[in-house]
């Protein structure tokens, strides 16, 4: 890795960051969530840094109280005198690409605090409960130095499982009387928790809501069931000690020898959206003959989409042997 | 989009209310008519303190504040502007809506505020303005790298 | 559509048809309800044979044309300016003008710091005594009412709960030897319903605690100071925030209701407390909307009290309401206009048939209102009584076809909300839940867009703007002078060191105490602490501290 393409303030602003200063590293998120010239570079140069937070996504639908819940978690751990990070995502408009974040609003009582750091971020249209660049802003945010990093989802009520590749331990939050039943809760979301959470549990129902999703559990993949089912109420904190031990005990279970997180999952799925930003731009741009045989082909339906989306990406042979051989390999078949 | 306002991203701003009042429903529609022409909002309830307006700016890193005052706690908004300059945050824009007493809001402007928006301003004024002024906080040489 | 068929109007056609080829694109018009209004309205509209159900007479139900007999040929209304500036001597030396200028009874407002709970010493100075008057003290409260009869004259104070002002105006009768049952006025903010729903302004205890502390103060109220309206149901804080007039009159009745039933489950004698309900509205410049709001009002509540509650006294069914004009629709725009949106505002309210009427300063939306413009004010309510002859005749607009069929329009809309809100299990719930936030939202966006595409026509803002502005002929408004603020802030520690620190202590660690059981009344604590001389401060911190503070709902 180098730092290459930094330049002499882009350096200080490393610098800065790594020295825990909150300005900097809210400048740094800017460059890196607007994906500006310089936002690779201030990500690599960070990088050592990173594996020391403790990553933590929240997800449920809406109405189940997740700001609430993570007000309630920054209270926990800033007793514990941890320093806490809190990256909230709200969406954009489709209409007109503008957003109000008011997830802040919730965790109002803890602005104040010079150990809690609130961020927001418009969706901009990714869909999957995040921005896109939002693990990457956790790389700068851990980096950094904070103890826990809080993830809040969107919570527009789609299968947003995405937190899933970013945060190392998955809160899947719900409510009782949400809907008929745990309906609300999609499988897909289900899947990716490493505990549930049943929040606003002094309500009626509660009782059932746990209920019913420990029996949705049990229907899944062998092991499920061992994912613990906690109730909790955000607003008095009632079962947020609870909620903090158990998440320290998976934390725990995944640090490894040298105590830091194998990040892998994140760095796999930035690299991922790297590759996907990078391929549409290139491809947009490139005004090569082989593509333009592509889009030939595509137009005369001598090949598909799928054939060749990866007809681009195999770059060794040339795109057009390529579409030629997928396009043989098909009708042969 | 305004075309003169030079934005190089979409523009962040924070809309929010200082002191004692908590009559919100002029912060709560420019908020959403800012929303509709494709800026980001970060709104906060009533009653923010100073130094936490400065610090939310910060971590938000947002381009313009914009503070609704229907009472009198504008009488604040010089001491935000020592705060932000205090948080090296100079190139933050900074304007004010609601009733302003027209002796007062020389003052206002004197502290550093970019404009004052009064009762019955044009929404596209106010729209076209805050694009305006996040275009310039955006190019501010102090935020480049 | 209640359309009387039977009902012949001969030439009615003709008329039609000319209307139609004059006016080929006549346009829709709605009201501010969405109700739509036609260009003209006939005996068709309106059955006269359901006089007798739909309107009755004066002072019997459903009270339609007024709740008492004699309505403003007998007793006009209270003129009531809510004023409130500086210290405590400002606003004595201020009341005593106003009180000889012709207002009839007297209001108060304090600073905006003692809505958050907030004595002068804990606020920037610089926010002093701008909004309200500062009382932080009972002593503050005694030079506030320094030689005014609160015996002879009612007080209506802005004093949200847990009534910390009413016990310092307690405290003061009991040291000039009043007896409490010669205090009469009205809590006027009591409705925590209506501040979280719209008005962020006022402190608040979080719902629950909020829901029992009014309980209290009505039952210590029935029991100690007989003449006091402890409940004003305030639907002005919601038409402020957006609320069409349908809504604002919807929700105020649903947060009556619940209070009713509140009342009720505290074991309370309903009959006797709702002779004690009173309402406050915003009078908006939609003038006909207007009048038939509150005639429908005045319809449904008597019609709920007898059928809902079972209440059949003409006392308890009778809808007595505070009217204040619009501050939302005056402009800073060509500023004098708004003495004509004011003036007609005030005649929709007076048509309307209120008791108490405010009439706002025309210079409301530039600064605090000046006295000049207060006094114009004042002087606009005396005209329109005494030069225009408005009270000659009770309900005058009753009657008018149009008018009556709007009525029964306005009271089909606020009707269906009230089902709405008892679908979802009363008002309470669809405060907690936010749903009534919501609305309230969607309305206030919907008619800023219609200003905004010029389908509402604002005179001087987006129609009739003129080139330069006249100058104001009042001067601009001084802030209270900083040394009178420091020595206001200097004599709140004196009183501090004087007092008896013990008397202080035990009374709020019993007001403590009495916020953690549910037999004892809180507003008995409030009182005790400020006979002790507790501060405003002091006693809502502790009631904050037990009951807890109640975030506002913000719905984006």
């Amino acid at each position: 890795m180098t730092t290459a393409g930094l330049s002499e303030a882009g350096q200080r602003l490393v610098e800065k960051i790594l020295e825990g200063q909150p300005a900097a590293l809210s400048r740094a998120m800017t460059e890196v969530e607007n994906e500006t010239g310089h936002a690779a570079a201030l990500l690599a140069a960070v990088q050592k840094a990173t594996g020391r937070a403790v990553t933590i996504g929240i997800t449920g639908p809406p109405g189940a109280g997740k700001s609430t819940l993570v007000n309630a978690l920054i209270g926990e751990y800033r007793q514990a005198g941890k320093t806490v990070g809190v990256i909230a995502v709200d969406p954009s408009s489709p209409l007109s690409g503008g957003a109000i974040l008011g997830d802040r609003i919730r965790m109002a009582e803890h602005s104040h605090d010079p150990g809690v750091f609130v961020r927001s971020f418009a969706s901009r249209g990714h869909l999957g409960g995040l921005s896109r660049t939002a693990g990457r802003v956790i790389d700068l945010m851990d980096a950094a130095g904070w103890d826990i990093i809080l993830i809040e989802t969107v919570g527009a009520g789609q299968s947003e499982v995405e937190v899933a590749d970013i945060a190392a331990i998955k809160l899947v939050v719900s409510a009782p009387g949400l809907g008929d039943d745990i309906q609300a809760i999609k499988a897909g979301i289900l899947e990716i928790a490493d505990i549930l959470v049943v929040n606003k549990c002094d309500q009626p129902l509660a009782e059932q809501t746990k209920r019913s999703l420990k029996a949705m559990l049990k229907l899944k993949q062998s092991g499920s069931q061992d994912i613990p089912v906690l109730g909790t109420v955000a607003t008095t904190s009632e079962g947020l000690a609870e909620l903090v031990s158990e998440i320290a005990l998976q934390d725990e279970k995944q640090r490894r020898g040298d105590n830091l997180v194998d990040r892998k999952p994140r760095i796999r799925r930035n690299l991922a959206e790297a590759v996907g930003q990078l391929a549409k731009d290139r491809l947009r741009q490139n005004q090569s003959a082989d593509i333009d045989a592509l889009i030939v082909a595509l137009e005369s339906g001598e090949t598909d989409y799928l054939a060749a989306a990866e007809a681009v990406l195999d770059g060794g042979q040339t795109n057009r042997e390529i579409a030629a051989t997928r396009l043989e390999k098909k009708t042969g078949s | 989009m305004n075309s003169e306002a030079n934005l190089t991203r979409p523009a962040k701003v924070l809309v929010t209310k200082i002191g004692l009042d908590g009559h919100d429903r002029g912060s709560r529609i420019v908020a959403a008519a800012l929303r509709d022409a494709g800026l980001e909002v970060v709104y906060t309830a009533p009653w923010q303190e100073i130094p936490t307006v400065a610090k939310l700016a910060m971590e938000e890193d947002v381009d313009v504040i914009g503070v609704s005052s229907l009472a009198t706690d504008h009488l604040l908004v010089p001491k935000l502007m020592k705060e932000l300059h205090k948080a090296g945050l100079d190139y933050v824009k900074v304007i004010v809506g609601g009733i302003v007493p027209d002796n007062e809001e020389q003052d206002l402007l004197d502290a550093g505020v970019a404009r004052v928006f009064h009762p019955g301003s044009d929404m596209a004024d106010i729209v076209g303005t805050v694009q305006m002024l996040a275009g310039e906080a955006q190019n501010d040489t102090a935020r480049q790298l | 559509m209640s359309q009387n068929e039977q009902f012949a109007l001969p030439g009615f056609e003709d008329w039609e048809a000319a209307y139609n080829k004059q006016l080929p694109d006549g346009k829709t018009v709605r009201n501010r309800s969405g109700i739509e209004v036609k260009p003209m309205y006939t005996p068709a509209d309106w059955d006269v044979e359901e006089y007798g159900d739909k309107l009755g007479f004066p002072g019997t139900a459903p009270f339609t044309r007024g709740i008492y007999p004699t309505m403003h040929r007998g007793r006009t209304w209270s003129q009531r300016q809510l004023i409130g500036l500086g210290i405590p001597s400002d606003y004595n030396k201020r009341l005593h003008r106003m009180l000889k200028a012709g207002t009839s009874a007297i209001s108060m407002i304090p600073c905006n710091s003692i809505y958050r709970g907030l004595d002068a010493d804990q606020i920037d100075p610089v926010l002093l005594g701008t909004c309200g008057t500062i009382i932080n003290t009972v002593e503050d409260m005694e030079t506030c009412l320094d030689g005014i009869p609160i015996d002879e004259i009612s007080t209506a104070l802005n004093d949200p709960l847990p009534f910390t002002m009413l016990a310092q105006v307690l405290a003061v009768a009991e040291r000039r030897q009043i007896p409490w049952t010669k205090i009469t006025g009205t809590a006027n903010q009591s409705d925590y319903i209506s501040h979280f729903v719209a008005n962020h302004m006022f402190y608040r205890l979080a719902l629950p605690g909020s829901r029992r502390v009014l309980m209290d103060h009505i039952e210590f109220a029935r029991e100690k100071v007989p003449n006091w309206n402890p409940m004003s149901v305030v639907g002005q804080h919601m038409q402020q925030a957006g609320a069409t007039p349908a809504e604002a009159m919807a929700f105020t009745l649903s947060t009556a209701i619940q209070n009713a039933e509140d009342c009720l489950s505290r074991g309370m004698e309903l009959e006797d407390v709702l002779t004690r309900f009173t309402f406050f509205f915003d009078i908006s410049v939609s003038f006909f909307e207007e009048v038939a709001k509150f005639r429908a009002g005045r319809r449904i509540w008597a019609r709920i009290v007898r059928d809902r509650f079972g209440i059949s006294s003409a006392k308890a069914q009778r809808f007595k309401f505070h009217g204040q004009t619009s501050g939302v629709d005056l402009t800073r725009q060509q500023p004098l206009n708004n003495i004509a949106r004011v003036t007609a505002q005030a005649i929709a309210g007076i048509f309307g048939g209120l008791q108490s009427l405010h009439t706002d300063s025309f210079d409301e939306v530039l600064s605090t209102p000046t006295e000049d413009a207060a006094r114009i004010a004042i002087a606009t309510q005396n005209i329109l009584r005494e030069e225009a002859h408005l009270t000659d005749v009770i309900d005058p607009l009753g009657g008018s076809y149009y008018i009556e069929r709007l009525t029964d329009q306005m009271e089909e809309e606020i009707v269906a909300l009230i089902d709405k809100i008892d679908d979802l299990g009363g008002m309470y719930k669809a405060v907690e839940s936010g749903w009534v936030q919501g609305k309230i939202g969607a309305s206030a966006m919907a008619f800023q867009d219609r200003i905004t595409h010029g389908d509402e026509t604002i005179v001087g803002v987006n129609a009739y703007q003129v080139e330069s502005e006249v100058e104001l002929p009042v001067q601009p408004l001084d802030r209270p002078a900083p040394e009178d603020i420091e020595a206001f802030i200097e004599n709140l520690a004196d009183y501090k060191r004087r007092r008896d620190q013990s008397a202080v202590d035990r009374a709020l660690d019993d007001l403590a105490e009495i916020a953690n059981d549910n037999n004892r009344n809180t507003f008995e604590g409030v009182v005790n602490a400020a006979r002790a001389g507790a501060t405003q401060s002091e006693t809502i911190a502790v009631m904050r501290a037990e009951l807890g503070f109640g975030q506002p709902l913000v719905v984006a």
